[in-house]
């Protein structure tokens, strides 16, 4: 009897979690299960088809969502490194744009009967004597506005452009990093699956 | 530093075109700092003839940061946290850019509650719902749109009255329902939490 009414409440602490989405106790468990387990969860089937393309197995990643009984599996070449770039990319958007790439650009004085319009960056018009810049996709903006983006996103403001990106400086952040973020990156990867090539099933009843 | 002349121009375009597009910004305190828009449920959707209130918060970088928003009124949708009424939305996040304004983000607000992505979701709970039991799904997120998003047509007597039965002293309400700007639901929270 005390035995039920503990399993009754554990079950109704379990519920109050999942009502208010506490899942934040739980998730590194979940986010746990690696490389290894995933090995020992898929036994050598010859019926399965995920074993069609004999893959090597720490090239492949199980990440289970007990939330909306998810499962995300990543296999085949992509290895840590290049998932690690692919999400870090896009966790923090378009990285800046290389200086070189932003000095490349040409920069002119606006001259309002060539053209006016307005800065897509401050909404303001342009005025005789300003100095603007055109990026490689041909759009203008005020030199200031556009240095001041290009330092945070590489990318246009209007269509998305991508900027040449300064790879070095990419590849240190990505290792100081690495160590930290690996949780955080695993998290993301439930959540986005839309670089890399991430393979979605639907494990009903498992949880 | 928030470009403060940036964001007055967009008020005013925001006020000039309200009419076509049904989307409102009004600053909330002086400082620019805190707005508050509205959206109207998208036509055909379950969240049709209510109208949606969100919280607008502008980050030090604004515009090269995008604004920080979330909804007040209570929302049943995939990409919405039913507790906290947290957007996911890539353009508020990674997506940002300066090219965007408050008006075009509403509207991108707005745009997915047309489009749930529930592959993405927010609230899980309302993702699941959404993608194994469509009917149940909309009928929840019709009956909060009737609940809590079309409250605002009630005049304030009839506020005052449906709270005090609910059994709060009457000053209590009116106070309450004063401090929240008249929204019903939110002078509710204030009373239940104290």
């Amino acid at each position: 009897m005390a035995s039920e009414a503990q399993s009754t409440e554990i079950s109704s602490l379990f519920e109050r979690f999942l009502r208010h989405r506490d899942m934040s106790l739980f998730l590194p468990f979940f986010l746990g299960f690696t490389e290894n387990m995933s090995v020992r969860e898929n036994p050598e089937n010859p019926q399965d088809p995920d074993q069609e393309t004999p893959t090597n197995s720490s090239d492949r990643i199980i990440l289970i969502n007990p939330f909306t009984q998810g499962m995300v599996v990543i296999e085949g070449t992509a290895n840590l490194d290049s998932l690690l770039r692919n999400v870090l990319a896009t966790k923090d958007g378009q990285p800046p744009a290389s200086k070189a790439s932003v000095e490349a650009m040409p920069s002119f004085k606006i001259d309002v009967e060539m053209g006016g319009g307005e800065c897509a960056i401050c909404l303001e018009e342009y005025e005789d004597g300003e100095m603007a810049k055109e990026m490689p996709c041909n759009h203008r903006f005020h030199d200031k506005c556009i240095d001041k983006w290009l330092g945070i996103h590489g990318s246009c403001p209007v269509c998305r452009y991508k900027m040449p990106v300064d790879e070095e400086e990419t590849d240190n952040k990505i290792r100081d990093h690495e160590h930290e973020q690996r949780r955080e990156i695993w998290a993301l990867c439930l959540q986005r699956h839309t670089n890399a090539r991430i393979v979605l099933h639907s494990i009903s009843n498992t949880f | 530093m928030i470009d403060f002349s940036r964001v007055q121009k967009e008020l005013q375009e925001c006020s000039r075109d309200m009419e076509s597009s049904g989307i409102k910004v009004t600053p909330v305190s002086d400082n620019l700092v805190n707005l508050s828009g509205t959206i109207p449920g998208p036509i055909g959707t379950p969240y049709e003839g209510g109208i949606f209130k969100i919280d607008i918060t502008l980050p030090d970088g604004y515009p090269f940061e995008p604004p920080k928003m979330h909804f007040v009124t209570k929302v049943w949708h995939p990409n919405v946290s039913s507790q906290s009424g947290a957007i996911c939305l890539d353009i508020l996040k990674d997506q940002w850019s300066p090219a965007l304004t408050l008006k075009t983000a509403l509207l991108s607000v707005q745009a997915l509650l047309s489009a749930p992505e529930p592959d993405d979701p927010q609230d899980a709970v309302v993702a699941q719902q959404y993608l194994r039991e469509y009917q149940t799904f909309v009928g929840t997120a019709r009956y909060w749109t009737e609940t809590f998003a079309k409250t605002s047509s009630l005049g304030v007597e009839e506020k005052v009255q449906k709270l005090v039965e609910m059994g709060f002293p009457e000053a209590l309400v009116r106070s309450s329902l004063e401090a929240v700007g008249g929204d019903e639901n939110l002078a509710l929270e204030k009373l239940c939490s104290g």
